[in-house]
C-alpha cells in the first residue's frame, strides 16, 4: 500500500525582519527555510505505519521551487521511499486551493490508499491545502488528527480529532482519505545530517503541472480565488510595564487610570 | 649465607621429593590440562575482540609498553582517590606477581635449563630467592584480607552494585552473581596463600633432621614459623610429611585450577586491564574519534561496530566503581552509571559474541531487553569526563557513550528539546536559533570598537562562543573581558556573522554530520582570517579547536582567556589598583580542567586579585560537572531530582564564610546562577564569572559605559 504525504517548505522568520520591496512579503533576507513543523508530524505518522507494517510506501510530495527540495531530502532522510517536486513559475502566486488542485492530481496519478497532510503549515496557516485537496479527490476527510488507528487494506480507519475546550471526537472515516495532522499526535524523528546529505544521492522525481494533465487555466494567477494584497506589521498596542515597589505601582496604576479616565 | 660445609648446588629445593612417578606424572597432566583450558579461554575472548572493528589503537607500541609498566609499577591510578584500596592492591599484585615469577623460574631451572646442566636455582640465589617468595606470600594475605575486610565490614557505596538503570526486578537487575565472583576470587587466593605457607612448614618440620633444610629455615620466616605451629601444635615430623604430602596436592591443583579459570572470571581482568591501559589514549575524551568516510552507518549500532579495543575496556572493568562514585549524572539520581554501561555491554558481548557462531540479528546493542541499553541511559550523559580520569585501567566511557549516541542521533531517536536545538543550529548555526548577523551585537554596547578580524589583521582572534554571544547574562561577561583586553592593550578582534557554534556539544550529542558541517565553517572562516593566536572565554570552543579541529585540517595556537590574562598579568600588562579580599571558591569548569589540564591560570589570576580562595571538596580533576555537558544543556533534567549544579551548590555552601562562588566557563554562570536560587542559596553567597571580577579589580567603570 502507499500513503501520499504532501509536504511544505515553510518560511521561518528572523526576529527583525523587513518586509519585501512590493509590501506583499517578507524580505527573503531575513528568512530561513524549514520543513513545515506540521509535516513533520504527519510523516513521522507515515513513517510509523510503514515500519510497524510490511510493504507499504511513503511518498513525500511538495509544490515548490528548488529551494523546497530541502523539504523532500529531509523527508528521504527521516525514511521516506520516493519524493516528488512539481514545479512550475506558473504557480508562483498560487494560493492553497491551487496547490491543492495540483497535488489532486499528483495523488491522481500515485493513487494513495490514504494521504496524510499537516493540519496546517507555519508560515501562512491557511489549514486548506489538505481538506481542498480531499475536495478535489471527492475523499472523506479529518482535520487537526491527533490519534489514528489504522491497519493498511482496512476498509475504514478509527481516527481521534482535537476540538476546542479539550474535548476529543472519535470518528470512524472511509478509506482511502485525507487526514490532515496536529502537531503532538507522536514525536517526530530527528534527520541528521548525515542522513540528509545522504540522501542527496537519493533521486527527487521533477515534474510540472502540465505532466499531471492540468492546463494552464487550472494553476496560474487567474485560477487563485484569493491574492495577497500587502502583508504588514499593526501599530503595537499601548502596554507598559509598571516596575518598582508595590506603592510605586499602585501609585503608577492610579495615574494612568487618572490618565486615560481624564479624571 | 652458605655454610662452608655444605657444597652450594646442594642448597636448594628437592622437587617431587618422595614422588612416585605416578604422582609426577600426574600432576603434569594436571598441569598440561590447565595451561590447555587457559590457552582456550584466551583464544575465545580474543575471538571475542576480534569480532568488534579493527583501529589504530596498536601504533607507538613501544612508548605504550613504557607507560604501562610506568602505570603498572608505580600503581599511580589505583591509589588515586581510595589509598587504601590502592595499598592493598599493590600488596596483591606484587605478591601475585613475584610468586608468578618465582614458579615461572622454578619450571625454567627444572624444566629447561636443568636437563642442559644449566641450574641455577641453588646456593645463595636460592635463600635470597626463598626469603623473597615467603615475603611476597604475606603481602598476598595481607592485601586480600584487607580487601576482604573492605567489602565486608566497611562496605564503600561505590562496591554496591545496585544499578541506577534498572528498576529492582527487571531480569538483569540483579548482580548478585558479580559478589559471589568478588568472594570466590578473594577466597581462592587466600587459600592458595595460606595453604603455600602451610606446605612451606609442613616440608620444613618434615625435613627437620636434614641441615640442607633446617639450617638455612629463617630464610623463609613465615613459613618456618609455621613449622613451629605446627610442631607446637604436637605434630610429629612424620605427620608433617603426610601433611606436606596432602597440602602439595590441594595446593598444587587450586593453583592450576586458578590458572585454568584466569580467562573465564574477573581473573582476566589481569591481562584486560594491563592490555586497557597500553592502550590509554591520553585524549580519548577530548578528541573524539572521526566517522569514515565511506562509513554506511554512523557510530556503534551493534555490538561489532565496536572498535576491537571498546571491546577489550569492557572486559577490563574491575567494578571498582570509582567512575560511578564520580559521575554526576549517577550522583543526580538519573539512569546511568558509567560502570554499569560497561558491566552491561560487557554482559552483552559475552552472550553474543562470544560463542562459535555469532547470529546476526542478535546484536544490536540499543534497547529496553536484557543487557541491552536504553537511550535514557546514553542521554543522561554529561561527557564530563569524571569517569574517564578516574577509572584505574583506562576505559574509555565517553567516546563508547557518544559512539552510541552517533548510531540514536542516525535513527532520530532525542529528545524533542535536542532536536529543536539542533535544527537551529542547522539553519543558523547558533543554538540560541538567532539570525547570524546579530553574532557581535554585544559589542555594540562597548565604548571601543571591537577589529572584525575578517576584515583586517589581529593579534588575537577571539573566538566568541553561543554562550557569550547570545546569552544577556553572558553577553556582560563577555563586555568585561573585551575592557580587559582594551585596558591590556592587545590587539584582538572577532569573526562577527562568520562564527559559528563550535562544534563541541553538538559532537558530544552525537550529531557528527551537523559537527562536521561547523567545524568546516569555522575552521574555513578562521582560515580566511588574517591572525597569530585564538583565545576564547569558553572552555568547549577551546576544547574542540584545540583537539579536534586538527582532525579537518584547522591547525590554531588557542588559549582559554584565563592563560592570556596570567600572561598579561605576568607581563604587567594588567596592574590592579585594588586587592579584592573576597572568600570564593572555584569550579573547575570539566573542558577546561579536566579536558585541558588548566588548573592553574586562573588559580594564579584569583591569587593576583588578592582574593582567598577555599577549595571544595571536589577540585581540580576531581571537579564535579555543573551538569551542562553533552548537550544536556539543551535538554530538560527531570523534576523533582538533584540536578548537578544544586548538588555542587551545596558542596560551596559548607565553606564558612563564602562570599563569590568564582566560574571561568559561559555555562558555568547560566548553570550555576540558577542553581543558585533553586538551591536556596540566594543572598547567601553569588556566582561569579572570574572576568567580572577582574574588571572589577582594574575598577573599569562598566556603568558608564554600558548606559553610555
Ligand atoms: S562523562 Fe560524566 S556524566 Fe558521562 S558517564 Fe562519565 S562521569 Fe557520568
Ligand atoms: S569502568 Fe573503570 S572506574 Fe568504572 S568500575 Fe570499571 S574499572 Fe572502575
Amino acid at each position: 500500500m502507499k500513503i501520499l504525504v504532501p509536504v511544505k517548505q515553510a518560511a521561518l522568520v528572523e526576529d527583525d525582519f523587513e518586509l519585501r520591496d512590493d509590501g506583499r512579503d517578507v524580505d527573503p533576507d531575513f528568512v530561513d527555510l524549514q520543513l513545515n513543523e506540521w509535516d513533520d508530524y504527519s510523516l513521522e505518522t507515515a513513517l510509523q505505519l510503514k515500519e510497524s507494517h510490511d510493504g507499504i510506501e511513503v511518498v513525500a510530495v511538495t509544490v515548490g521551487d528548488d529551494d523546497a527540495e530541502d523539504a523532500l531530502r529531509t523527508c528521504l532522510a527521516k525514511g521516506a521511499d520516493r519524493a516528488i517536486r512539481v514545479w512550475d513559475d506558473e504557480l508562483g502566486d498560487a494560493d492553497p486551493v491551487v496547490i491543492a488542485r495540483v497535488l489532486a492530481a499528483v495523488a491522481q496519478r500515485e493513487t494513495p490508499d490514504l494521504v496524510l497532510a499537516g493540519t496546517q503549515s507555519s508560515d501562512l496557516g491557511f489549514s486548506a491545502t489538505g481538506v481542498a485537496m480531499a475536495t478535489f479527490m471527492g475523499w472523506p476527510h479529518a482535520a487537526v488528527v491527533v490519534a489514528l488507528d489504522y491497519s493498511p487494506g482496512a476498509a475504514t480507519a478509527t481516527v481521534e480529532r482535537e476540538l476546542e475546550g479539550g474535548l476529543r471526537q472519535r470518528l470512524e472515516i472511509d478509506c482511502p482519505a485525507v487526514l490532515t495532522i496536529q502537531l503532538g499526535i507522536n514525536t517526530p524523528r530527528y534527520a541528521s545530517l548525515r542522513g540528509i546529505k545522504q540522501a542527496r544521492s537519493l533521486p527527487v522525481e521533477e515534474l510540472t503541472p502540465e505532466d499531471l494533465g492540468l492546463e494552464a487555466q487550472d494553476v496560474g494567477e487567474q485560477a487563485c480565488g484569493a491574492r495577497v494584497r500587502k502583508m504588514y506589521l499593526p501599530e503595537k498596542g499601548q502596554a507598559e510595564m509598571i516596575e518598582g515597589t508595590p506603592a510605586q505601582q499602585a501609585e503608577r496604576i492610579a495615574a494612568i487610570v487618572k490618565e486615560v479616565m481624564g479624571g | 649465607m652458605i655454610n662452608p660445609a655444605h657444597e652450594s648446588t646442594d642448597v636448594t629445593r628437592e622437587l617431587f621429593q618422595n614422588f612416585s612417578t605416578g604422582g609426577i606424572v600426574l600432576f603434569y597432566i594436571f598441569g598440561f590440562l590447565a595451561l590447555g583450558v587457559f590457552a582456550w579461554g584466551c583464544y575465545l575472548q580474543i575471538r571475542k575482540y576480534r569480532r568488534g572493528v579493527a583501529d589504530g589503537s596498536w601504533a607507538d607500541l613501544a612508548r605504550r609498553t613504557r607507560d604501562l609498566v610506568v602505570t603498572m609499577l608505580s600503581h599511580r591510578t589505583l591509589r588515586r582517590r581510595d589509598a587504601a584500596a590502592g595499598r592493598a592492591h599493590a600488596a596483591i599484585f606484587f605478591g601475585f606477581a613475584l610468586l608468578f615469577i618465582g614458579t615461572s623460574l622454578i619450571f625454567i631451572d627444572y624444566d629447561i635449563l636443568g636437563p642442559l646442566g644449566l641450574s641455577f636455582w641453588h646456593g645463595e640465589f636460592y635463600l635470597l630467592f626463598q626469603l623473597t617468595l615467603d615475603l611476597a606470600g604475606l603481602a598476598l594475605i595481607v592485601g586480600l584480607v584487607y580487601m576482604m575486610v573492605r567489602r565486608g565490614w566497611i562496605k564503600p557505596p561505590k562496591l554496591d552494585y545496585r544499578r541506577p538503570d534498572r528498576e529492582p526486578g527487571e531480569p538483569d537487575a540483579d548482580r548478585s552473581r558479580y559478589r559471589i565472583e568478588d568472594w570466590a576470587f578473594l577466597w581462592a587466593l587466600v587459600i592458595i596463600g595460606i595453604t603455600g605457607f602451610l606446605l612451606n612448614g609442613s616440608r620444613k618440620l618434615w625435613l627437620i633432621d636434614d641441615p640442607l633444610v633446617w639450617d638455612y629455615r629463617w630464610w623463609t620466616p613465615v613459613g618456618t614459623s609455621i613449622a613451629y605451629m605446627l610442631s607446637g601444635l604436637g605434630l610429629s615430623s612424620e605427620g608433617a610429611g603426610v601433611l606436606r604430602t596432602a597440602t602439595w596436592w590441594f595446593h598444587g591443583v587450586l593453583a592450576l585450577a586458578f590458572i585454568a579459570v584466569i580467562p573465564f572470571t574477573k581473573v582476566k581482568h589481569i591481562f584486560t586491564a594491563g592490555g586497557s591501559l597500553m592502550l590509554r589514549d591520553p585524549l580519548a575524551a577530548q578528541r573524539l574519534p572521526k566517522l569514515p568516510e565511506d562509513g554506511e552507518d554512523a557510530g556503534y549500532g551493534k555490538i561489532t561496530d565496536f572498535s576491537r579495543k571498546h571491546l577489550l575496556h569492557l572486559d577490563a572493568c574491575t567494578k571498582c566503581g570509582r567512575c560511578h562514585e564520580a559521575c554526576p549524572a549517577n550522583a543526580s539520581g538519573l539512569p546511568l552509571s558509567p560502570r554499569d554501561l560497561i558491566l552491561t555491554l560487557r554482559e552483552f558481548a559475552h552472550e553474543q559474541i562470544e560463542g562459535r557462531t555469532v547470529d546476526a540479528d542478535g546484536l544490536v546493542v540499543h534497547g529496553d531487553g536484557v543487557n541491552q541499553v536504553r537511550a535514557e541511559t546514553l542521554w543522561s550523559c554529561r561527557t564530563c569526563m569524571a569517569c574517564v580520569e578516574i577509572c584505574p585501567v583506562a576505559i574509555e566511557h565517553v567516546p563508547i557513550i557518544v559512539q552510541m549516541r552517533r548510531w540514536l542521533v542516525e535513527q532520530g531517536e532525542m529528545d524533542p528539546m535536542l532536536q529543536g536545538t539542533l535544527q537551529k543550529i542547522q539553519k543558523r548555526g547558533n543554538s540560541f536559533g538567532e539570525a547570524k548577523r546579530k553574532r557581535g551585537k554585544w559589542a555594540d554596547e562597548l565604548d571601543f570598537p571591537v577589529k572584525d578580524a575578517r576584515k583586517e589583521p589581529v593579534d588575537f582572534l577571539w573566538f566568541v562562543g553561543d554562550y557569550a554571544s547570545f546569552d544577556p547574562r553572558n553577553q556582560s561577561v563577555t563586555r568585561d573581558f573585551a575592557r580587559i583586553l582594551e585596558h591590556a592593550g592587545v590587539d584582538f578582534g572577532i569573526l562577527y556573522d562568520a562564527e559559528q557554534n563550535a562544534g563541541n556539544d553538538v559532537r558530544r550529542v552525537g550529531e557528527e554530520g551537523l559537527y562536521e558541517l561547523l567545524a568546516e565553517n569555522n575552521i574555513a572562516s578562521l582560515d580566511g582570517a588574517e591572525f597569530e593566536r585564538v583565545v576564547t572565554t569558553d572552555p568547549h570552543s577551546l576544547n574542540t579547536i584545540r583537539n579536534e579541529y586538527p582532525q579537518f585540517g584547522g591547525q590554531y595556537q588557542i588559549y582559554h582567556y584565563t592563560s592570556l590574562l596570567k600572561q598579561l598579568i605576568e607581563q604587567g600588562r594588567l596592574q590592579f589598583s585594588k586587592q579584592l579580599g573576597y572568600r570564593v571558591t572555584y569550579h573547575d569548569p570539566c573542558h577546561l580542567g579536566r579536558f585541558n589540564r588548566g588548573f592553574d591560570a586562573p588559580r594564579f589570576v584569583m591569587q593576583a586579585l588578592g582574593l582567598d580562595l577555599v577549595e571544595m571538596e571536589r577540585s581540580g580533576e576531581n571537579s564535579f560537572c555543573c551538569g551542562a555537558g553533552g548537550g544536556r544543556i539543551w535538554m530538560a533534567d527531570p523534576p523533582g531530582k538533584e540536578k548537578p549544579a544544586e548538588n555542587r551548590m551545596h558542596e560551596a555552601a559548607r565553606i564558612e564564610g563564602l562570599e563569590v562562588f568564582v566560574v571561568a566557563c559561559p555555562k558555568d554562570l547560566t548553570m550555576f546562577e540558577d542553581a543558585l536560587k533553586t538551591a536556596g542559596y540566594e543572598g547567601q553567597f553569588v556566582v561569579k564569572e572570574l572576568n567580572e571580577l577582574v574588571a572589577e579589580a582594574l575598577a573599569l567603570d562598566k556603568q558608564a559605559t554600558e548606559a553610555a
